[in-house]
């Protein structure tokens, strides 16, 4: 059992209870399950970009022993219910939806598009028989990149579109943009393009749908973010009331926001469970997840910077056009959080806002670790071009531009307050932690010697959950609910919507009810993953540290209220008078006096209670947010670039982090430590590639290369003091600014590291053979 | 189909396979020990790690068949009476996992490399593990429980 280290648990790194099971393989993922009779899925997949289908035939898959049933596009169609994106509809994202089946049925829109499904006695039968299949196509133009898909000489991939446009052209304008141009003593414009990756998780999209053909009720075992957004989904596009379809989930193998909801592939296979009466397994193969899962990012920017020769940011003016990929979902709610958040920590005077979502046909736009991530990548690239402009270093010239901490707070120009920010104080921190004076020597005796040092930072703040509007009826990120319950053998059980895919929250919320209620951690359960028993919730958008653990903390002090109301009547003694301690009841003063929860509950579930007493020690708690905050920091990173081969190696990396009061320190420094991974990935190796006809390039771990040991360094975190804002709730979330600020860190450092040569780097993706082509143009100008 | 017989966590098993199935899927379904996960199913992600006759072996890229007559370890085979294991303990406590679907594989993998290489330093332990991807802790902290173990082990 975890040892007891600390008075309160919370702010401890409690040892996590998933590990037990996860450490000696006994966890439960999706593909470990395994019920009587049940089928395996695979899917026929499209070789090609655009084309129209001509015919699908599935007889002789139908024929291979070992396969069950094989169905077209049409037989799916006609066994499900049309319509757009379940989670686009869920949020009501803007623009245009265009009604996808759940296989192609016309035409396909990327290679990956499922054209087919075969159901089979086990998964080498369903891979068989989808050999079997024979699909005729008709090629159309692919549609292969934004810039196509905007010229109305594209044809749409939707025909009830007209055109390949997702979300059409907005401008917002934020303070008074021409007059902020006009005055500044200069205007730098800059292309800046984030290319295209993925969320990769190392278990990909899976479930087993089971229909209970006598009962009418559908349960899906499912791998995902939500239980009860993919119950919504099942119940939409199959046509089902809600409460005939029931979602489980155990433990799931990462997602990083490509698991919301359910996929057009496991409401296929829900479909056919319900078509065969008998269970279905799908489970994507990597190939399968690296061409078909979806892939984020790909938007390119025109910037434009009114800069004071002081070093002021006045204001900026960004256009943005998103590569929303074939199925229109996130891509097209991005451009909105970009726009609020484009400010950042600084001090803007006007901000104009552009963008378009283009649909182009590439595997679909979906969410990934700080969707929104690009702004950050955009402003901080932007600052450390400006610095190099104007000669002033970049740490100095963030502090300018940083709002300073007043009362009442400084607003982003889009309107958020920047209340209890501590962007200056993790500036501050990092260039204490990193020497920059000694490492700038360093750096000049290595140039003499062909040694390129680069040094860099970055810095953020995210919304998570945000500061409470003056204005707004209710918290930044609406309320979370959990019921608590107190049961006889003295557990303390959560309930909870949250659907942790590594984020440890069986231990975290453990960790603050049991110091709120006043009962051993092990005496802690949480319950997660089935919608017959969990409140609505998601886990995502780094919500669940400051909603979830705020929840936790109420609802846990709601049922420690309601077990001594009614111990009171047990113990003769004023609820006043009564303490919880270590899990027992005890007046305050008379140690002898304890009696164990676990006697409180049994006495309360014995009935001898009349009707005037609430013996039902349970609770029904909800959470605003209370008065919220912003998490946020400072990274640096220190490279070594060998511009004989283009290779870079991270040398130092130091995050210096305000994610509020710490729940559980081990937990935070993970997240952060994953998250900057994956942002060295994003910029030194990962890329979701595609040729000009849009063929996928990177459908194997051989080409869409990830992070490994190897590649990443010892990342030091270091954790400022937050200023706290709520008088019980400073938690706050930690799951994507590490995502969200080490591209631009670490590019910033590779620039600086090329600084004798010239190059101005204006993308992301910076390869070895990229960095070479960086040296060679500077140096050919 | 073919019949073979193999020692898998020291106990004899039996199973009758087609030749293609894998070791990873012969282990996963037709002995129900699905601690073993499937990450890529072309040997570059490691989660499938196990050890056959004292090697670390891919069981994506292993056919059960040529598993006959071996010695099979997976990550249902190092935990003693219900526990923990030395290593798993020191990732325990060392808060080395977050998902938790590399983690037999890295488990496995750095039994392996500790049982040959009691001595290794950080270094060598990031060289050893760089064939197994993690994708949610940045290595980190798995390499802090494997040095720990190794700590542990020599300290006795």
């Amino acid at each position: 059992m975890p040892e007891i280290v600390a008075e309160r648990y919370t702010g401890a790194s409690i040892k996590r209870s998933e590990d037990p099971r996860i450490l000696t393989g006994t966890g439960r993922y999706v593909d470990d399950i395994k019920l009587p009779g049940m089928l395996h899925a695979a899917f026929v997949r499209s070789p090609l970009a655009h084309a129209r289908v001509l015919s699908v035939d599935v007889s002789a898959a139908r024929a291979l022993p070992g396969v069950v049933a094989a169905y077209t596009g049409a037989d799916l169609e006609a066994m499900t219910v049309p319509g757009p994106d379940v989670l686009m509809a869920l949020m009501g994202a803007p623009g245009p939806s265009p009604e996808f089946t759940l296989l192609a049925t016309d035409k396909v829109r990327f290679v990956g598009d499922p054209v087919a499904m075969v159901v089979a006695a086990d998964r080498y039968f369903a891979e068989d028989g989808c050999d079997l299949v024979e699909v005729e196509y008709d090629d159309l133009p692919p549609v292969a990149n934004a810039a196509f898909a905007l010229d109305p000489s594209s044809p749409p991939l939707f025909a009830n579109l007209g055109d390949n446009i997702a979300r059409p052209h907005s401008r917002s304008e934020f303070g008074d943009v021409p007059a902020t141009f006009a005055q500044a003593d200069r205007v730098m414009e800059f292309h800046i393009d984030v290319h295209r990756h993925q969320n990769v998780p190392m278990e990909g999209r899976g479930c087993v749908a089971s229909y209970d053909s006598d009962l009418g009720v559908m349960t899906v075992y499912a791998a995902t973010q939500s239980v009860h957004v993919s119950k919504i989904a099942v119940a939409m596009r199959l046509g089902m009331e809600h409460d005939q379809v029931r979602v489980l989930a155990g433990d799931i193998g990462g997602s990083f926001g490509l698991k919301i909801g359910a996929s057009r592939e496991e409401l296929a296979a829900a479909a056919a469970s319900r078509a065969l009466g008998r269970p279905v397994k799908w489970v994507e193969d990597r190939g399968e997840n690296l061409t078909a899962s979806g892939q984020a990012r790909e938007e390119s920017f025109d910037v434009r910077a009114a800069v004071s020769n002081d070093g002021d940011l006045l204001g900026l003016d960004v256009k943005v056009v998103i590569d929303t990929g074939a199925y229109p979902g996130m891509g097209t709610m991005v451009p909105g959080i970009m726009q609020e958040m484009l400010p950042g920590p600084y001090k803007l005077a006007a901000l104009g806002f552009e963008s378009t979502a283009a649909i182009t046909n590439k595997a679909s736009y979906v969410a990934y670790r700080g969707p929104w991530a690009s702004e950050t990548f955009v402003r901080e690239r932007v600052i450390d071009l400006m610095a190099k402009d104007l000669g002033i270093d970049p740490v100095e010239l963030r502090l300018r531009n940083a709002a300073e901490r007043t009362d009442p707070p400084a607003s982003m120009i889009t309107g958020r307050p920047l209340v209890g920010v501590t962007t200056r104080e993790s500036l501050e921190r990092v260039a204490q932690l990193v020497d920059i004076p000694a490492f700038r020597r360093r750096q000049a005796e290595g140039r003499e010697q062909g040694r390129y040092l680069g040094i860099g930072v970055a810095t953020f703040i995210e919304a998570a959950p945000g500061p409470r509007s003056p204005e707004g009826p209710s918290g930044p990120m609406g309320t979370e609910s959990m019921r608590l319950r107190l049961e006889e053998d003295g557990m303390v059980v959560l309930f909870t919507g949250q659907m942790p895919h590594g984020q440890s929250h069986q231990t975290t919320l453990a960790q603050i009810a049991a110091d709120e209620f006043g009962v051993p951690f092990e005496q802690v359960r949480v319950v997660v993953g089935d919608t017959a028993v969990v409140p609505f919730g998601l886990t995502g958008g780094s919500r669940s540290a400051t909603m979830t653990g705020g929840v936790a903390l109420h609802g846990a002090r709601q049922l420690k209220v309601k077990v001594l109301d009614f111990a009171s009547q047990l113990m003769e003694a004023s609820a006043m008078d009564l303490q919880i301690t270590d899990g027992n009841v005890w007046v305050r003063g008379d140690p002898a006096s304890a009696i164990p929860v676990s006697e409180i509950a049994q006495q309360a579930a014995s009935g001898q209670f009349g009707a005037d007493v609430d013996a039902n020690l349970e609770v029904q708690a909800s959470f605003d947010g209370g008065e919220g905050g912003w998490s946020g920091g400072t990274h640096c990173a220190i490279v070594d670039v060998d511009i004989e081969t283009g290779l870079v190696k991270v040398e130092r990396y130091v995050a210096v982090e305000d994610c509020g009061a710490l729940i559980n320190p081990a937990v935070v420094e993970g997240q952060i430590r994953g998250g900057v991974a994956q942002g060295i990935g994003a910029v030194l190796l990962e890329r979701s590639a595609y040729d000009q006809d849009g063929n996928y390039q990177s459908a194997t771990f051989m080409d869409y290369l990830l992070p490994t040991a190897s590649d990443i360094p010892r990342i030091e975190v270091d954790h400022l003091q937050t200023v706290p804002l709520d008088a019980d709730v400073n938690f706050r979330g930690v799951g994507e600014g590490g995502m969200i600020v080490a591209p631009p860190t670490l590019v910033n450092a590779i620039e600086d590291a090329l600084a004798p040569f010239g190059v101005r780097i204006r993308e992301q993706h910076l390869p070895p053979a990229r960095i070479l082509e960086l040296i060679d143009a500077a140096n050919a100008t | 189909m073919v019949d073979i017989t193999l020692t898998v966590n020291g106990v004899t098993r039996t199973g009758s396979v087609e030749a293609r199935k894998t070791l990873a899927d012969f282990l996963r379904d037709d002995l129900d020990l699905t601690g073993t996960h499937v990450g890529c199913e072309h040997g570059v992600c490691g989660a499938c790690t196990v050890i056959v006759d004292d090697r670390e072996v891919r069981s994506c890229l292993m056919l059960a068949v040529q598993a006959a007559g071996s010695q099979v370890t997976t990550i249902e085979g190092l935990a003693h009476d219900g526990g923990l294991g030395p290593l798993q303990q020191a990732m325990w406590d060392s808060h080395s996992f977050q998902c938790g679907f590399c983690t037999p594989g890295f488990v496995m993998q750095a039994t392996a490399f500790l049982a040959a290489h009691p001595e290794a330093d950080e270094q060598q332990i990031r060289e050893a593990l760089s064939g197994n991807i993690c994708r949610c802790t940045g290595y980190q902290s798995i390499i802090d429980g494997v040095l720990l173990a190794a700590q542990r082990t020599r300290q006795g």
